[in-house]
């Protein structure tokens, strides 16, 4: 499909959607329909980043969602979301079953749903595509790395999940699932690995789990969420003629995540940290490199405050921290970002974000969090300075 | 003694303040719902579709207004939440495809015919208005 044709169909999907009511009854029988579309510029003075052309401006930041669901009897659910994306050369228009769930909710501390489901992790991982559920025009890329969505975004498999009041001391909800996926070959990790290995497979099987819990302070809350992953990537060797390249983590990698948010009024503050590890094995018909460590960790805080219905100011320290970077760069062991940004709520379903980045370092090759050696020839600098507009619309 | 009756009336007074707050909100259900009253943290619960079933056992949905005072007063009385916020909150598990989004009416009088007829119903409308086919749920 060419790139104007799968343009012409976001848009048609989009307002094919918006021609719908939100609610909506066939044969008497309820649905609902939702969908949202985000555009963004990037322009940065130093390094490309999130392989955009942002040294130079860039437009190439698009993202839309539809979906459509239905409850059947009292505890039945169920919906598909499609999702598309164009951001440098990563997404490129492919698009993908976002999530497709059936849900039975047995009990409001028991239900279970099954598909592909949105994976429970830290604050925001379900829910990082959705911008105008967010401040920030970027969320922290520490935590939630753009490039790198589809390591953990969703899974095929299945939930359970539930919430138990405490009475006083407020409740807890939780989510355990266990899964597998695969990555997209338009994501971070196919575009890291291009000259060097080029990847023809990555998949993962995993589980984990969430727990968040409702404080009796009012608006209150904290989490914790750990996920345990097998990953395996086939490649080639690059310039070999098809060589194979094979990795493996051995024993599973791990992510564990604490978070807390807090809202109270015009005010939203919000934190988190994440630490991952994983011991990799590279395999070639000249090599087995087994006990390779590489781990990462990651932080940060932000705050929010509601100056009117329709501006909402806010800044965030976001830090990303490299345990062993490949590159002895100083540069690379790093990428510290501070963003403040504007957000405009034009109408209810219409919103812009005006954001700056002052970032310093960028971060290793193996796990590139939006800084590419291939996306920037010229060699990395270590600072970038950034502007990020991002509009966006849902209903 | 002078300050501590001083004391005795602020209080006195704050107090008031708050019932006649509480009491600018009832909240109704339909008949089917069997309990009379509802503690405010599951009335809270019900309303973020954390809960779909009362200690009876009946399935609850919930009902919300478009606008207004009710509603505006329902917000921050029971779930201390905006209006901004809960509309966020909803969106989130819908697009996460983890919920749905709940009935949303435009005003007292299209909630409480909606609560009249609608099996598991619960609303909120203004102290004043008829709801002669609802029950009205003490809150506790």
């Amino acid at each position: 499909m060419s790139r104007i044709s799968k343009i012409q169909l976001v848009g048609a999907l989009f307002v094919s959607t918006l021609s719908l009511h939100a609610q909506f009854s066939i044969d008497g029988h309820p649905f609902q329909a939702h969908a949202f579309l985000s555009q963004g510029f990037v322009s940065s003075d130093q390094n490309n980043f999130l392989t955009m052309k942002t040294s130079g401006g860039s437009f190439a930041m698009t993202d839309a969602g539809v979906n459509l669901s239905t409850q059947i009897g009292d505890k039945l659910r169920v919906g598909a979301q499609f999702y598309t994306s164009n951001v440098g050369e990563l997404g490129r228009w492919h698009p993908q079953l976002d999530w497709a769930v059936v849900d039975y909710r047995f009990r409001d501390w028991f239900g279970i749903r099954g598909g592909k489901v949105k994976t429970s992790l830290g604050l925001y991982n379900d829910t990082q595509d959705m911008g105008f559920l967010h401040t920030w025009a970027l969320l922290p890329q520490s935590i939630y790395p753009l490039d790198l969505r589809d390591a953990t975004i969703s899974h095929e498999g299945a939930d359970i999940y539930g919430e138990v009041s405490l009475r006083k001391a407020g409740s807890v909800s939780y989510t355990a699932y266990g899964g597998m996926s695969r990555d997209s070959k338009y994501s971070g990790y196919y575009f890291s690995a291009v000259d060097t290995v080029p990847f023809k497979d990555v998949r993962r099987s995993l589980y984990g789990a969430d727990v968040r819990w409702t404080t009796p302070v009012a608006g209150l809350m904290l989490g914790g969420s750990y996920m345990h992953q097998r990953m395996g990537i086939d490649g080639t060797l690059a310039g070999t003629g098809g060589l194979y390249f094979r990795i493996d983590t051995d024993p599973p990698l791990r992510i564990a995540a604490g978070y807390a948010d807090y809202s109270r009024g015009k005010l939203h503050l919000a934190g988190e940290y994440r630490k991952h590890y994983e011991i990799l094995t590279y395999a070639s018909p000249f090599y087995i490199m087994k006990g390779n460590e590489f781990g990462d960790q990651g932080f940060f805080v932000s705050a929010a405050y509601r100056l009117s219905h329709w501006l909402e100011m806010g800044a965030y320290n976001s830090r990303y921290y490299v345990n062993a970077p490949q590159d002895p760069s100083p540069g690379a062991t790093h990428i510290f970002d501070q963003a403040v940004t504007a957000r405009f709520d034009v109408t209810k379903h219409w919103h812009v974000k005006v954001e700056g980045h002052f970032m310093d370092g960028y971060g290793d090759t193996y796990s590139a969090h939006g800084f590419y050696p291939a996306s920037n020839p010229q060699g990395l600098k270590p600072s970038t300075n950034m502007l990020v507009i991002r509009t966006g619309f849902n209903l | 003694m002078k300050k501590l009756k001083h004391v005795a009336f602020g209080i006195l007074l704050a107090c008031a303040a708050q019932w006649l707050r509480a009491a600018d909100v009832k909240v109704i259900a339909n008949s089917s719902v069997k309990v009379t009253s509802i503690s405010a943290d599951d009335l809270k619960r019900v309303f973020l579709a954390t809960k779909t079933s009362l200690e009876d056992g009946s399935h609850v949905e919930p009902v919300l207004e478009k606008g207004g005072a009710a509603h505006t007063q329902f917000l921050k009385e029971y779930l201390g939440k905006t209006e901004a916020a809960l509309d966020m909150y909803f969106r989130s598990l819908v697009f996460t495809g983890k919920g749905a989004m709940p009935k949303i009416l435009a005003g007292d009088a299209e909630v409480a015919a909606y609560v009249a007829k609608t099996k598991g119903a619960i609303g909120y409308v203004s102290a004043g208005t008829a709801v002669a086919d609802a029950k009205i749920l003490e809150v506790k």
